[in-house]
Protein backbone atom coordinates (compact mmCIF):
# COMPACT_ATOMS: atom_id res chain seq x y z
CA UNK A 1 0.00 0.00 0.00
CA UNK A 2 1.00 3.48 -0.79
CA UNK A 3 1.68 6.05 1.14
CA UNK A 4 -1.40 7.81 -0.28
CA UNK A 5 -3.47 4.94 0.66
CA UNK A 6 -2.61 4.87 3.76
CA UNK A 7 -3.23 8.74 4.59
CA UNK A 8 -6.87 7.89 3.38
CA UNK A 9 -7.03 5.22 5.83
CA UNK A 10 -5.42 7.80 8.60
CA UNK A 11 -7.76 10.28 7.23
CA UNK A 12 -11.03 7.99 8.03
CA UNK A 13 -9.63 6.74 11.15
CA UNK A 14 -9.41 10.06 12.61
CA UNK A 15 -12.85 11.40 11.20
CA UNK A 16 -14.51 8.41 13.17
CA UNK A 17 -12.18 8.97 16.30
CA UNK A 18 -12.66 12.72 16.25
CA UNK A 19 -16.45 12.49 15.93
CA UNK A 20 -16.99 9.73 18.43
CA UNK A 21 -14.87 11.83 20.55
CA UNK A 22 -16.01 15.06 19.78
CA UNK A 23 -12.74 16.06 19.48
CA UNK A 24 -12.20 19.15 16.82
CA UNK A 25 -8.23 18.22 16.87
CA UNK A 26 -8.82 14.82 15.88
CA UNK A 27 -11.15 16.70 13.26
CA UNK A 28 -8.67 19.15 11.70
CA UNK A 29 -5.93 16.45 11.57
CA UNK A 30 -8.62 14.57 9.67
CA UNK A 31 -9.40 16.83 6.96
CA UNK A 32 -5.85 17.72 6.57
CA UNK A 33 -4.55 14.15 6.29
CA UNK A 34 -7.56 13.77 3.81
CA UNK A 35 -6.18 16.64 1.28
CA UNK A 36 -2.96 15.37 1.49
CA UNK A 37 -3.54 11.81 1.00
CA UNK A 38 -5.24 13.24 -2.46
CA UNK A 39 -1.63 15.48 -2.74
CA UNK A 40 0.32 12.00 -2.48
CA UNK A 41 -2.18 10.29 -5.25
CA UNK A 42 -1.15 12.44 -7.99
CA UNK A 43 2.74 12.98 -6.71
CA UNK A 44 2.86 9.31 -6.72
CA UNK A 45 0.86 8.36 -10.06
CA UNK A 46 3.77 10.94 -11.62
CA UNK A 47 6.42 10.05 -10.16
CA UNK A 48 5.85 5.79 -10.74
CA UNK A 49 6.84 6.79 -14.69
CA UNK A 50 10.05 8.29 -14.02
CA UNK A 51 12.48 5.87 -15.10
CA UNK A 52 15.50 6.16 -12.43
CA UNK A 53 13.56 5.24 -9.14
CA UNK A 54 16.34 6.53 -7.03
CA UNK A 55 15.30 10.02 -8.24
CA UNK A 56 11.06 9.55 -8.12
CA UNK A 57 11.14 10.82 -3.83
CA UNK A 58 13.28 14.08 -5.27
CA UNK A 59 10.64 14.54 -8.55
CA UNK A 60 8.45 14.29 -5.91
CA UNK A 61 9.54 17.30 -3.78
CA UNK A 62 9.04 19.62 -6.76
CA UNK A 63 4.85 19.67 -6.41
CA UNK A 64 3.75 22.56 -5.12
CA UNK A 65 0.32 23.35 -3.87
CA UNK A 66 -0.66 26.33 -5.79
CA UNK A 67 0.02 25.33 -8.78
CA UNK A 68 -1.27 22.00 -8.55
CA UNK A 69 -4.96 23.66 -7.20
CA UNK A 70 -4.67 25.97 -10.41
CA UNK A 71 -4.59 23.60 -12.86
CA UNK A 72 -7.71 24.24 -15.32
CA UNK A 73 -9.19 22.24 -17.74
CA UNK A 74 -12.29 23.18 -19.95
CA UNK A 75 -14.39 20.32 -21.72
CA UNK A 76 -14.45 20.68 -25.30
CA UNK A 77 -18.36 21.27 -24.96
CA UNK A 78 -18.44 23.19 -21.36
CA UNK A 79 -21.80 22.49 -21.07
CA UNK A 80 -21.81 18.48 -22.33
CA UNK A 81 -18.95 17.08 -21.08
CA UNK A 82 -18.17 13.45 -21.47
CA UNK A 83 -18.24 11.30 -18.61
CA UNK A 84 -14.15 11.39 -18.32
CA UNK A 85 -14.15 14.85 -18.32
CA UNK A 86 -17.18 15.41 -16.00
CA UNK A 87 -14.46 12.86 -13.63
CA UNK A 88 -11.86 15.32 -14.33
CA UNK A 89 -13.66 18.23 -13.16
CA UNK A 90 -15.13 16.71 -10.20
CA UNK A 91 -11.80 15.65 -9.13
CA UNK A 92 -10.36 19.49 -9.98
CA UNK A 93 -13.46 20.79 -7.86
CA UNK A 94 -13.31 18.38 -4.77
CA UNK A 95 -8.78 18.76 -4.70
CA UNK A 96 -9.17 22.54 -4.85
CA UNK A 97 -12.50 22.27 -1.76
CA UNK A 98 -9.79 20.13 0.30
CA UNK A 99 -6.72 22.37 -0.14
CA UNK A 100 -9.21 25.07 1.05
CA UNK A 101 -10.57 22.94 4.02
CA UNK A 102 -6.66 21.95 5.08
CA UNK A 103 -5.58 25.35 4.80
CA UNK A 104 -8.78 26.19 7.45
CA UNK A 105 -8.34 23.14 9.56
CA UNK A 106 -4.47 23.70 10.26
CA UNK A 107 -5.05 28.09 10.56
CA UNK A 108 -7.93 28.83 11.33
CA UNK A 109 -8.57 28.30 15.27
CA UNK A 110 -12.01 29.90 14.92
CA UNK A 111 -13.17 27.70 13.06
CA UNK A 112 -15.85 25.07 14.82
CA UNK A 113 -16.07 22.06 13.28
CA UNK A 114 -18.74 19.82 12.69
CA UNK A 115 -19.26 16.14 11.77
CA UNK A 116 -20.17 17.02 8.53
CA UNK A 117 -17.40 19.07 7.51
CA UNK A 118 -15.20 15.94 8.30
CA UNK A 119 -17.52 13.77 6.64
CA UNK A 120 -17.50 15.85 3.68
CA UNK A 121 -13.48 15.62 3.23
CA UNK A 122 -13.44 11.95 3.90
CA UNK A 123 -16.13 12.04 1.21
CA UNK A 124 -14.15 14.46 -1.71
CA UNK A 125 -11.07 12.80 -1.35
CA UNK A 126 -12.34 9.07 -1.50
CA UNK A 127 -14.19 10.40 -4.44
CA UNK A 128 -10.70 11.98 -5.54
CA UNK A 129 -9.20 8.51 -5.30
CA UNK A 130 -12.03 6.38 -7.49
CA UNK A 131 -11.96 8.90 -10.17
CA UNK A 132 -9.09 9.51 -10.42
CA UNK A 133 -7.89 6.16 -10.63
CA UNK A 134 -10.70 5.52 -13.32
CA UNK A 135 -9.67 8.33 -15.47
CA UNK A 136 -5.54 8.43 -15.15
CA UNK A 137 -4.79 6.47 -18.26
CA UNK A 138 -6.59 8.81 -20.51
CA UNK A 139 -5.00 11.64 -21.81
CA UNK A 140 -6.86 14.49 -20.28
CA UNK A 141 -5.91 13.26 -17.35
CA UNK A 142 -2.25 12.31 -18.17
CA UNK A 143 -2.48 15.88 -19.29
CA UNK A 144 -4.01 17.69 -15.87
CA UNK A 145 -1.44 16.13 -14.22
CA UNK A 146 1.46 17.73 -16.32
CA UNK A 147 -0.67 20.87 -15.80
CA UNK A 148 -0.42 20.39 -11.82
CA UNK A 149 3.10 19.84 -12.19
CA UNK A 150 2.96 23.44 -14.04
CA UNK A 151 3.91 22.25 -16.93
CA UNK A 152 2.76 25.26 -20.04
CA UNK A 153 0.80 23.72 -23.05
CA UNK A 154 3.16 26.24 -25.43
CA UNK B 1 -7.81 46.64 -7.70
CA UNK B 2 -8.96 43.41 -10.20
CA UNK B 3 -12.61 43.01 -9.07
CA UNK B 4 -14.08 39.44 -10.94
CA UNK B 5 -17.50 39.42 -13.30
CA UNK B 6 -19.38 37.21 -10.43
CA UNK B 7 -19.56 40.48 -8.66
CA UNK B 8 -21.68 42.10 -10.64
CA UNK B 9 -23.81 39.27 -11.19
CA UNK B 10 -25.46 38.82 -8.07
CA UNK B 11 -28.71 38.60 -9.45
CA UNK B 12 -27.62 36.45 -11.91
CA UNK B 13 -26.11 33.75 -9.20
CA UNK B 14 -29.30 34.76 -6.95
CA UNK B 15 -31.62 33.49 -9.49
CA UNK B 16 -29.42 30.19 -10.31
CA UNK B 17 -29.35 29.37 -6.55
CA UNK B 18 -33.11 29.55 -6.69
CA UNK B 19 -33.19 27.36 -9.06
CA UNK B 20 -30.82 24.96 -7.84
CA UNK B 21 -32.97 24.76 -4.42
CA UNK B 22 -35.73 23.95 -6.74
CA UNK B 23 -34.46 21.44 -8.58
CA UNK B 24 -32.60 19.24 -5.57
CA UNK B 25 -36.09 19.78 -3.62
CA UNK B 26 -36.53 19.26 0.47
CA UNK B 27 -32.98 18.06 1.49
CA UNK B 28 -31.16 21.49 0.73
CA UNK B 29 -32.85 23.97 3.61
CA UNK B 30 -30.54 27.43 2.19
CA UNK B 31 -27.63 27.95 0.39
CA UNK B 32 -25.77 31.17 1.36
CA UNK B 33 -22.83 32.15 -0.58
CA UNK B 34 -20.09 35.24 -0.23
CA UNK B 35 -17.73 36.34 -2.87
CA UNK B 36 -14.13 37.29 -1.59
CA UNK B 37 -10.83 36.09 -1.88
CA UNK B 38 -9.30 32.72 -0.90
CA UNK B 39 -6.35 31.90 1.52
CA UNK B 40 -4.41 32.25 -1.18
CA UNK B 41 -5.74 35.87 -2.39
CA UNK B 42 -7.63 33.95 -5.20
CA UNK B 43 -11.06 34.99 -5.86
CA UNK B 44 -13.54 32.66 -5.14
CA UNK B 45 -16.91 32.16 -4.07
CA UNK B 46 -18.15 30.44 -0.88
CA UNK B 47 -21.26 29.05 -0.34
CA UNK B 48 -22.64 27.31 2.42
CA UNK B 49 -25.23 25.20 2.07
CA UNK B 50 -27.95 24.02 5.23
CA UNK B 51 -29.21 20.32 4.89
CA UNK B 52 -31.77 18.87 6.10
CA UNK B 53 -30.38 16.65 8.98
CA UNK B 54 -31.18 13.23 7.44
CA UNK B 55 -29.69 14.11 3.85
CA UNK B 56 -26.64 15.35 6.24
CA UNK B 57 -26.27 12.06 7.94
CA UNK B 58 -27.14 9.43 5.44
CA UNK B 59 -27.07 10.96 2.36
CA UNK B 60 -23.82 13.14 1.93
CA UNK B 61 -22.65 12.12 -0.88
CA UNK B 62 -25.28 11.97 -2.69
CA UNK B 63 -27.00 15.44 -2.17
CA UNK B 64 -23.35 16.97 -1.65
CA UNK B 65 -22.95 16.12 -5.47
CA UNK B 66 -26.11 16.99 -6.64
CA UNK B 67 -25.72 20.48 -5.31
CA UNK B 68 -22.04 20.93 -7.04
CA UNK B 69 -23.13 19.87 -10.07
CA UNK B 70 -25.85 21.86 -10.02
CA UNK B 71 -24.73 24.86 -9.41
CA UNK B 72 -21.27 24.12 -12.38
CA UNK B 73 -24.14 23.64 -14.78
CA UNK B 74 -26.09 27.19 -13.94
CA UNK B 75 -22.91 29.44 -13.18
CA UNK B 76 -19.73 29.03 -15.19
CA UNK B 77 -17.68 29.83 -12.66
CA UNK B 78 -14.30 30.07 -14.53
CA UNK B 79 -15.94 32.59 -16.70
CA UNK B 80 -17.18 34.60 -13.70
CA UNK B 81 -13.38 34.78 -12.77
CA UNK B 82 -14.30 32.73 -9.69
CA UNK B 83 -13.15 29.36 -8.12
CA UNK B 84 -16.38 27.96 -6.36
CA UNK B 85 -16.37 25.84 -3.04
CA UNK B 86 -18.84 24.44 -1.47
CA UNK B 87 -19.38 23.78 2.11
CA UNK B 88 -22.49 21.72 3.81
CA UNK B 89 -23.33 21.84 7.64
CA UNK B 90 -26.77 19.96 8.73
CA UNK B 91 -29.99 22.20 10.44
CA UNK B 92 -29.07 20.84 13.70
CA UNK B 93 -25.20 21.83 13.77
CA UNK B 94 -26.32 25.27 12.10
CA UNK B 95 -29.14 25.06 15.37
CA UNK B 96 -25.97 24.69 17.74
CA UNK B 97 -23.65 27.11 16.36
CA UNK B 98 -26.12 29.89 15.45
CA UNK B 99 -23.90 31.25 12.72
CA UNK B 100 -25.61 34.54 11.26
CA UNK B 101 -23.26 33.67 7.86
CA UNK B 102 -24.91 30.38 7.36
CA UNK B 103 -28.83 31.67 8.81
Amino acid sequence: MGLADELLEDAQFLANKGVRDDRQTLMRRAISTAYYATFHLFVEDFVEHWEFEDQRARLGRMFSHGPMRNAAFTPKEKKNPTAVEQDLLDVITAFGQLQKDRQRADYDSGWRLVETDVRDSIRLAEDVFIKWRKIKDEDIARHHLLSMFNAKWE
Amino acid sequence: MYLPSAVTKQAEIDAAVQRVQQAIGPDVLRIRYEIGEDWSGQWAIFFRIVLKDDAARRRLRDVATKVVWELARQLDFPAMGVFAYHNFRSESEQAVLQEPAWA
